[in-house]
């Protein structure tokens, strides 16, 4: 049987790859959130997992408003990078896991999930603006992508990602391979990127988030959109992704490592979770 | 079911929810903008601005807040800001740079507020 071993949740942003691509890994505004991915790093490492499912948003790049999928799964054995519009990045193709995207897409709608299935799934900075961040390799391990729509609403609920997270578990644990399963799960901390409030960041708000999502994400899965949007600027609410990785990881779970920088338009969070429910 | 869960056009001050209602409003420009991800269609935009955005059935209103590279409108028009960094990308202007004119500030103003610049940005490990 497969099992999930570990949780991470971060934030993701164009600035971050765009930092990494012009090597400003010790200039020192972006040296604390290089160090600050260290432990991170080092515990993935370690872990050396056999899968990772990713819980992120795309970002007009595989998805358009002609179409927009609340929930879309990627199914190919590689996923390549897309074009945001300008150029693509100097990194290979992601590899994927087909066999398990059909067993996961299986197993959520049997547990009342509806995907949108994907054979070709593009990916962008939702999952490659942090990837490079958390190992040297390309790749650590085969990813399987599942976008969520935060960006038009309406959205999924918050309680609908905490399901989601659980559906996850479902699936893994019941996929007959011996897998070890990491869950990511991606989206800004505080920001806002439109209008008067452009620029917003709720500091004290993203490190109560982050208390809250590890000993509490009930009382997060209780908040409207309206009140993520209000506490960390609109653009913010796709924190919300971050409690699919919670609740995949069961009741309890043990942090092994966490870290918070905001430096300049979006509150960069990293956590580092293992479940302790066995 | 979770009621009241959902956005439900409460207004949050200096911020527009990207609603349906404003996905419809902007449809023109967002698939515009959407579409400068294939690079030949960015240097076909580059050689006939214009032209290029009435390949998408924008409105003369909408070409001119692109020609005027007016983010702010064209927010207000329904542009959603994901998409309208690509406009920027291929005009040459950064997220910064867009966000401190929808502020209605200079883009040096703009990045004095800004903690990583003002050495106020803290790392916490808690």
């Amino acid at each position: 049987m497969a099992r999930i071993v570990g949780g991470i949740g971060c934030s993701h942003a164009p600035s971050i790859a765009h930092s990494f691509d012009r090597g400003l890994q010790k200039d020192p505004m972006w040296k604390p959130l290089y160090d600050g991915f260290e432990p991170a790093k080092e515990w993935l490492e370690k872990l050396k997992p056999d899968l990772i499912v990713a819980v992120y948003n795309d970002h007009m790049n595989r998805f358009f408003f002609d179409a927009y999928p609340t929930f879309a799964l990627g199914v190919a054995d590689r996923h390549p990078q897309a074009d945001e519009g300008w150029g693509k990045r100097d990194f290979p193709d992601l590899p994927g896991n087909a066999e398990f995207s059909w067993h996961l897409a299986q197993s959520l709608v049997e547990d009342e999930f509806d995907p949108t299935i994907c054979q070709e799934m593009t990916v962008d900075h939702g999952i490659l603006s942090i990837l490079p961040l958390l190992t040297d390799n390309r790749w650590p391990a085969p990813l399987v992508p599942l976008a969520a729509n935060v960006i038009q609403h309406p959205l999924p609920t918050p309680k609908r990602f905490f399901h989601l997270g659980q559906a996850i578990r479902l699936a893994v644990e019941t996929y007959p391979q011996d897998l070890r399963v990491l869950v990511v799960a991606t989206g800004g901390m505080s920001h806002q990127l439109h209008g008067d409030r452009f620029g917003f960041m709720n500091p004290a708000w993203d490190n109560e988030f982050l208390d809250k999502l590890e000993s509490d994400p009930q009382a997060l899965v209780a908040l409207r959109h309206h009140d993520y949007m209000e506490r960390g600027g609109a653009e913010s609410v796709e924190m919300i992704m971050w409690l699919a990785m919670r609740s995949a990881l069961g009741e309890k779970v043990r942090r092994v490592h966490r870290h918070y920088y905001a430096p300049m338009l979006t509150g960069y969070g990293l956590v580092v979770f293992e479940g302790v429910d066995g | 079911m979770m009621a009241g869960a959902t956005y439900r056009d409460t207004p949050i001050a200096g911020t527009s929810v990207f609603t349906g209602a404003r996905s419809r409003q902007g449809y023109r420009i967002n698939k515009f903008s959407m579409s400068l991800t294939d690079p030949a269609n960015r240097d076909a935009f580059k050689a006939d601005e214009a032209g290029y955005m009435r390949r998408f059935g924008m409105t003369d209103a909408e070409i001119d807040l692109v020609r005027k590279r007016d983010w702010k409108g064209l927010v207000a028009a329904g542009g959603n800001i994901y998409v309208l960094i690509k406009v920027g990308g291929a005009v040459g202007e950064n997220l910064l740079k867009m966000g401190a004119q929808m502020r209605g500030q200079s883009f040096e103003e703009f990045m004095k507020t800004r903690p990583g610049q003002q050495g106020v940005a803290v790392p916490r490990d808690h």
